[in-house]
């Protein structure tokens, strides 16, 4: 019985660290500056749990009742925590003032346990012991859970599930008072029936657990993740939604397959359907296969080569049966030899000629991936160009990223090249530009090969038609030394997103 | 970046794990001074096992011997040698290399040379970097250039921005337009020697200078002592303000730069050294240089050159140790240096800040770190190697040298990775191994009255047919100075050798 009893108290201090430590990692994780985290969380929570023991004083009559009735409030709320912290983070903007209305309810409840307890045992037992008993048992279960929490409950259970079932913990305490006490209250039916309700609910959530822990990943996306993985380059994350999959690298859209094709398209055949006989085909980038998908339409063509700096992405799109089929499982086309390096430096060993070479880079996001869009790098892929062959490269949004854009234009021109600068509608993307450099002028084609889904005689040539709200600003070209694009590109994006 | 599931796994990131703090090798390397030491101390060396005559021996194979050597070969004059003591040539431009990149070992970088400075003009466009006019963008250090940690974040540039009060600004402000005012002047050239000229700012200090003239803004203070600690190795207190200035008005590049390379200038050095391997000698130190009626005597452990002209290209504190009948050198102030090379088989993480060339922490005795893999076209690095500097500026050179051989390895090694952990508190876990040179004699030191001064003025003058040619001379140790002063030794020994006409074998 008193074993039971100090029990109780252990699991109780147990629960409160653990709530604790849970708003401290999880603020950590998602807001990063874990010691601004962690020092304000744990000391709101200390003062919210003065607040409780305050508080206590002002509670007289059936105490045990109402043991049992904060036991089961901290159940609800601590066991809850870590979910509804999380999809505050999803999906509201008050992320910050949620964590610290949780943090302080479950302090001020977790502040009202051990008064109330030391209250209903002082009968029981002599003060001097009871002190001595309770505090212990407090203690110590505020180690247990310390310990446990990082070895065992974070890496095996995960956050969500972690308060779920320290929730149970409590609303079990919060039943066997009704039991150890049941001479002291009277409707304990109606106690033991919340009891179990509560640990319905908390099970229920157990099941869940995984979904709400996605919840602020899939924040991001607006669909379900169905695949995500981190390699030592980026994260790629694939989504599905219906017959939508979307393939995004560090949270950016690379494609969505409802309407890549135009994307694909007209990154390719508008230079390669130009060229009167090409063989020799030279992808940098686009390790999705996409690109390579649409340059394997043409039958003159010998090889093609694809330099992608992750070798899980091309393995992904080369093995895993949705994203293989998508790209027509080119990479396993003999034709095809994929390579996994650093594009840039890659080129710069290799001395192949090309007759058609496709920069197919994610945008310039950082000064390391603006480096693919200088001078330098266009004035080295021209030296890979065979006679009358031609480069296109991706190049941002005109309409977003109308600087941007035009940038990349003038880069390509200060590179010796005679650039053509065209751009398409991508419903997914919005509009979309590219730029077709090339030493010898170059006419739109009068042929494109069978069985396109965009593209087509009678429209190739509006592609290079720019309305007024896309035309030519003034900008400097990207330079190694001095990379305008990055800033142009960083300006105009925070522009568009506010 | 790690993502947010393996961060759940990850229980150590939570602090709840005990630190464990890897293991971190490496040693001194490139010592010189045990060398120098015996020099110092007149200990016997072997009598050479063979006499050559040589009409013009060069004599240290850093910048300005190196210079010197191209001279002579751009001229037509192929009979000399270039004697370096160490077994790698370069000097201050000397290099390293390890799986991972080549990185410097002290100098790094050369600012773009501007239109008037027509000898480095002349060098980088032999060696292809410049071309057409234009400079080739390889070699210009890449964007982001330079950055610096303050109030805990990283900025873009070293000019202390983050935090700066509208007086701070105001006063930026009034130090670049007094700045472009001596700019104006003419006087402060690359070379010095070109525009040079006597003036009263060589008699006060930097720092004095700044006060004079109600500069008082913290972070400006900072920045320009942070000028002379990386230029000079002393504080702004101990500079010629002369010098101090030099630093900011003698460059009006047209073109953003630095020139860098992995390797930093040990680039310049390695093509030099490949031009000019049939004259180069090395680790067969000079321990003698004598006159014998008009001939010199150069003696090494290996061989006795017989020469008509000497080109004394090592640093001219060490002259009067080797050069008979040379008076000793008090005026010339030397700034001890310690430059380290980390390997890093991890990037530290980094908030919001991608890692930069030049990477400088605020308020920090150190002069921070320069990235070697930044030069790199590689859009993803993995490892690297960080070449970090630090000059001791606060102490005196002396006890500074002092110093620097007192501590062991392991001692250094603290206070570098202390040093950095304040704006990579992950540090520890990402060095692998740390490499630690110490130069005693690593700059020249513009002390105030230095560079106008009688002493200075002769140390300029040949003695006798031996020209001095090391860029102390010129105050301080740049890439520029030492060029100009090897090529102008090697046309003083190009008149020698040309009166005495060319000698038979």
């Amino acid at each position: 019985m008193t074993i039971a009893l100090f029990l109780s108290v252990f699991l109780i201090a147990a629960c409160g660290l653990i709530y604790e430590l849970i708003a401290g990692t999880l603020a950590s994780y998602l807001l990063g500056d874990t010691v601004f985290q962690f020092s304000t969380i744990i000391g709101c929570y200390l003062f919210a749990m003065g607040i409780g023991s305050y508080l206590s004083r002002f509670l007289h009559r059936g105490l045990v009742a109402r043991f049992v009735s904060i036991e089961l409030m901290v159940g609800v709320v601590g066991g809850f925590s870590s979910s509804i912290l999380f999809l505050a983070f999803a999906y509201t903007e008050a992320f910050r003032f949620i964590l610290y209305v949780v943090v302080i309810l479950v302090g001020t409840l977790v502040g009202l346990e051990i008064p109330l307890l030391m209250r209903i045992l002082k009968e029981r037992f002599q003060f001097r012991e009871l002190v001595s008993h309770v505090l212990t048992f407090d203690y110590l279960g505020a180690l247990g859970a310390s310990l446990l929490f990082p070895i065992l409950l974070v890496p095996k259970l995960g956050l969500v599930r972690s308060a779920l079932v320290f929730g149970i913990f409590n609303v079990g305490v919060a039943l066997w008072s009704t039991y150890l006490f049941r001479e002291q209250i009277g409707r304990t039916h109606v106690l033991r029936a919340s009891c179990v309700v509560v640990v319905a609910l908390l099970a229920a959530g157990t099941v869940f657990a995984d979904r709400i822990s996605n919840a602020a990943d899939n924040s991001l996306y607006a669909d379900e993740v169905i695949f995500s993985r981190t390699t030592p380059y980026q994260r790629i994350v694939l989504t599905k939604w219906k017959d939508d999959l979307r393939l995004f690298l560090n949270s950016h859209l690379q494609f969505s397959s409802r309407d890549e094709y135009r994307y694909h398209e007209a990154l390719v055949h508008p230079g390669l359907a130009a060229l009167p006989s090409t063989r020799h085909v030279l992808v940098l980038g686009g390790g999705d296969g996409l690109a390579v998908r649409e340059i394997l339409k043409y039958p003159s063509i010998e090889n093609i080569t694809l330099v992608d700096l992750d070798p899980e992405m091309t393995h992904l799109f080369t093995t895993h049966p949705v994203m293989s089929a998508l790209n027509g499982h080119s990479f396993s086309n003999a034709r095809v030899h994929v390579i996994n390096a650093d594009a840039f430096r890659w080129l710069d060993t290799n001395t192949e000629q090309y007759d058609f070479i496709v920069a197919d880079f994610p945008d310039p996001t950082s000064y390391a991936l603006g480096k693919l869009f200088t001078t330098a790098f266009y004035r080295l892929a021209a030296k890979h160009l065979a006679s009358g062959g031609m480069i296109v490269v991706q190049s941002t949004s005109p309409l977003f990223a109308r600087q941007s854009y035009w940038c990349i234009v003038e880069s390509v021109k200060e590179a010796g090249m005679r650039v053509y600068p065209y751009h398409v509608y991508v419903p997914s993307f919005g509009e979309w530009g590219y730029v077709l450099g090339s030493f010898a002028p170059y006419e739109p084609p009068r042929q494109l090969p069978a069985g396109l889904r965009f593209l087509s005689t009678a429209n190739v040539g509006e592609l290079f038609v720019f309305p007024v709200d896309m035309q030519p600003v003034p900008a400097e070209p990207n330079r190694l030394n001095d990379q305008v694009l990055v800033r142009y590109y960083e300006q105009e994006w925070k522009d568009v997103a506010h | 970046m790690l993502s947010r599931r393996e961060f759940f796994g990850a229980p150590a990131l939570i602090g709840l794990w005990p630190k464990t703090d890897r293991k971190i090798t490496g040693g001194f390397v490139n010592d010189s001074f045990p060398l120098g030491h015996r020099l110092r101390d007149r200990a016997p060396f072997r009598a050479p096992a063979q006499q050559l005559r040589v009409p013009i021996v060069i004599v240290g194979g850093g910048m300005a011997g190196l210079n010197a050597a191209w001279h002579l070969d751009k001229r037509g004059f192929r009979d000399f040698v270039l004697l370096e003591m160490e077994q790698q040539a370069g000097g201050n431009a000397r290099w390293g290399e390890n799986e991972i990149s080549k990185f410097p070992w002290a100098a790094h970088y050369v600012p773009v040379p501007a239109k008037g400075e027509s000898l480095a003009r002349e060098l980088f466009e032999e060696l292809g970097v410049f071309h057409d006019g234009k400079w080739d963008e390889r070699a210009l250090c890449f964007d982001p250039q330079e950055r610096l940690f303050i109030n805990g974040h990283w900025q873009e540039g070293i000019e202390p921005e983050d935090g700066a009060t509208l007086r701070d600004r105001a006063q930026y402000r009034r130090f670049m337009e007094k700045i472009n005012e001596f700019r104006a002047t003419g006087q402060f050239t690359v070379p010095m020697e070109r525009g040079a000229k006597p003036s009263p700012l060589d008699h006060m200090s930097m720092a004095d200078w700044m006060t004079q003239q109600g500069l008082d803004s913290a972070p400006l203070r900072w920045y320009t002592n942070y000028a002379c600690r990386d230029d000079y190795g002393a504080l702004a207190k101990d500079t010629s303000a002369w010098a101090g200035i030099q630093y900011f008005a003698s460059r009006e590049p047209e073109e953003k730069g630095p020139l860098t390379w992995p390797e930093g200038n040990g680039w310049i050095a390695a093509r030099l050294i490949e031009k000019l391997k049939r004259h180069l000698r090395t680790g067969d130190p000079v321990y003698r240089v004598a006159r014998s009626g008009n001939r010199i005597r150069v003696l090494t452990e290996q061989t006795e050159y017989i020469s008509d002209a000497v080109i004394w290209a090592a640093p001219t504190f060490l002259a009067p140790y080797v050069i008979e009948g040379v008076p000793h050198v008090d005026a010339f102030q030397y700034s001890p240096w310690l430059t380290a090379n980390l390997t890093l088989d991890r990037i530290p993480a980094q908030k919001n800040a991608e890692p930069a060339w030049d990477n400088v922490i605020y308020d920090s005795p150190s002069l921070g770190y320069v990235n070697a893999t930044h030069m790199s076209l590689a859009t993803h690095v993995d490892r690297t190697v960080w070449t970090f500097y630090w000059s001791l500026a606060e102490y005196a050179p002396a006890d500074a040298r002092r110093l620097l051989l007192a501590k062991d390895w392991n001692f250094w090694k603290e206070a570098i990775l202390n040093d950095l952990a304040r704006a990579h508190p992950d540090i520890r876990q990402c060095v692998a191994h740390i490499d630690i040179m110490r130069i005693g004699h690593a700059m020249a030191r513009p002390s105030p009255g230095f560079l106008f001064s009688e002493q200075r003025a002769q140390w300029l003058k040949p003695a006798g047919n031996i020209f001095f040619a090391n860029s102390d001379l010129s105050g301080f140790s740049i890439f520029e100075e030492a060029q100009y002063r090897g090529v102008e030794a090697a046309q003083g020994a190009l008149r020698v050798v040309g009166s005495a006409g060319r000698p038979i074998y």
